[in-house]
């Protein structure tokens, strides 16, 4: 069976710059990647091109059976819809809906609204009782979970999550951390962008960058465990 | 369904959110509204009234036997019987004119028998010395033209005898007008005492009528009376008409392109708030791209909002500018401009196009590229 990721000589290109070369590895589904490597290493870039953001300058790029770099405008939006949950550093909630609105305007762009099941969303993260709040009334962990549920309410192919705690006090980033592992334990493939090794060590595998190039892919260096870093 | 309800539930709070801009807005698009539909008001209104006040300045139409015809060219007075049985309420006044050659002493002169408080009616603005006749049956008094005045050293209140073969009569000077036209070369008086003058009774050189209504309704009016009126000449005045027809076109004219430059004023407006909201919401319209928002699902929302604004600024703007039309009217016309609800969906129609064109920098949102807004830059 094909891998569910395929990255094959990834190459992105800014002007004369390299943010990723000639980048290759796959990704098994219900596998949790950890993307890390120093700042200006590539992660942003690579995550914004499996998630269909960016196009590649070179190399395959084919997720559940689609080379998306052979996508057009149209397509790619069809394709974010349809196979990604995106996580953000700064959650991206939008500021004047409420936390039901958020996740139901995922479910508005990919097919038909469900109040009931976006509300079911909430519950699993925790945040039944925030249903009808903005994101100006919700802590930082709350909106964080809200684009989690928001992320998993299409039941997309892949999560991708860039820093999903970068902005996150200690409390919250556990919160955050049990729920991906829940996730991760439920069957989702999750692809973390992280300079935390806590996150690190709790996927299966760890995908190292370094100046645009892969440096290493290797196993968690300890047990998993949600124990603070 | 579920899918419309979120539209509109998207939609709601999108109005909500940037209230302050969109007000601004909003002002720009009622106040622009309230102009136009108060000047289309005035223009449906200020027609009609302005071809009311057009009749009082003389003939439009004249019914005549045709040029080069026999029996010198006269018609019969029944026309008159006729013109008034076909109960035309367009034809405001009807003056028969009986024009004879006469001699007050030896000055030769033209006598004209009409009947006076017709045309009064279409001639109010004949400067006069001295009084008017007021009836068509005052068979003693005359009104002199003011060159006729001078050459036969009339004043009012003068005795004139005035001879046409063997018939005689003797008038007494009303007064004097001065016209600019024919007329002050002639002496008026009562058209049955220039009919016995002249020994032609029930006889009319020509008839002149005032119609109201514009330059189309007029010439429907002539066509009317000329298939009633066989043997006759019915000519509208073409210099009349053009004129008329000149000052109606360009205050259509006028109130057009003032109508134009208003509502690209308004749109001015609007681009400026939305300009301000684009810059607001490119972090939203990453987003919603991002999460597979196509471009023309997202802009449908903001043309909607834009749309609903507009709709709101039309209908708003229609009643204050029914308030304004009706202030103009008052203060210009001198009457009461009533309200014309075939204005209201143009004025919401022109608004909402001015709200749509207005929103040109929300358009410029489908060009941002998520990757980058999301990056933060």
């Amino acid at each position: 069976m094909a891998p569910l990721v395929q990255v094959e000589q990834l190459e992105k290109r800014f002007g004369e710059v390299r943010a990723l070369d000639r980048v290759s590895f796959n990704v098994e589904a219900g596998e949790w990647i950890a993307i890390m490597g120093p700042s200006g290493s590539g992660k942003t870039t690579l995550i914004n091109i499996l998630g269909g953001l960016d196009h590649p300058s070179g190399g395959r790029v084919v997720v559940d059976g689609l080379e998306i770099g052979n996508l057009g405008e149209r397509e790619l939006t069809r394709y974010r819809a349809d196979k990604i949950g995106f996580v953000f550093q700064q959650f991206h909630l939008v500021p004047y809906l409420t936390a039901l609105e958020n996740v139901m305007l995922a479910q508005y762009f990919h097919s038909i609204t469900d109040e009931k099941e976006a509300a079911e969303a909430l519950n699993r993260v925790g945040l039944s009782d925030r249903l009808n709040h903005v994101p100006a009334e919700l802590s930082g962990g709350e909106q964080q979970r809200v684009a989690i549920a928001r992320a998993l309410i299409n039941q997309p192919k892949v999560i991708l999550a860039d820093e999903p705690t970068g902005n996150l006090d200690e409390a919250n980033e556990a919160v955050v951390l049990k729920l991906l592992h829940e996730l991760h334990h439920a069957g989702h493939t999750i692809l973390v962008v992280t300079h935390s090794h806590a996150i690190g060590n709790l996927a299966d595998r760890r995908i190292e960058l370094e100046h645009g190039r892969l440096a290493r892919i290797s196993a968690p260096t300890s047990a998993p465990s949600l124990a603070k870093e | 369904m579920a899918i419309r309800s979120m539209f509109l539930r998207i939609l709601w709070k999108l109005l909500g959110a940037s209230r302050g801009r969109l007000a601004v807005a909003l002002i720009a698009l009622t106040s622009g509204a309230a102009i136009c539909s108060a000047l289309l008001n005035v223009n449906l209104d200020a027609e009609r009234k302005l071809t009311q006040e057009f009749r009082t300045l003389g003939a439009n139409v004249v019914i005549a036997p045709p040029a080069g015809g026999s029996e010198a060219a006269l018609a019969d007075a029944g026309v008159l019987d006729r013109i008034a049985a076909l109960r035309l309420p367009q034809i405001l006044a009807t003056a028969p004119y009986l024009y004879v050659a006469a001699n007050s002493g030896t000055q030769p002169v033209i006598l004209a028998g009409t009947w006076f408080d017709q045309v009064a009616k279409m001639n109010s603005w004949w400067k006069l010395e001295g009084g008017w006749v007021s009836s068509r049956d005052d068979h003693e008094h005359c009104l002199v033209g003011s060159t006729a005045a001078r050459q036969l050293g009339l004043a009012p209140g003068s005795s004139v005898q005035l001879r046409s073969g063997d018939h005689n009569i003797s008038l007494t000077v009303a007064g004097i007008v001065t016209t600019g036209g024919g007329e002050d070369n002639q002496i008026l008086t009562n058209l049955d005492s220039a009919q016995t003058l002249a020994g032609l009774s029930g006889r009319v050189s020509l008839v002149q009528l005032s119609v109201s209504g514009a330059p189309t309704e007029i010439e429907g009016v002539t066509r009317k009376l000329a298939d009633n009126l066989p043997g006759l000449d019915v000519r509208p005045v073409r210099q009349i008409a053009a004129a008329e027809g000149t000052i109606l076109g360009r205050i259509r004219g006028l109130i057009f392109w003032t109508i134009a430059l208003i509502l690209v004023l308004s749109m001015l407006g609007v681009l400026a708030s939305m300009a301000a909201l684009a810059m607001e919401r490119r972090r939203d319209v990453g987003l919603m791209k991002a999460l597979g928002g196509t471009v023309p699902r997202i802009m449908r929302l903001f043309l909607a909002e834009a749309g609903t604004l507009g709709a709101v600024g039309g209908m708003l703007g229609f009643l204050i500018g029914v308030l304004l039309a009706r202030w103009i009217g008052e203060r210009i016309f001198g009457v009461v401009i009533s309200a014309r609800f075939e204005v209201l969906p143009i004025t919401i129609a022109l608004t909402i196009g001015v709200a749509l064109a207005g929103a040109f920098p929300l358009r410029l949102l489908g060009r941002v590229r998520p990757a980058e807004i999301l990056r933060g830059e």
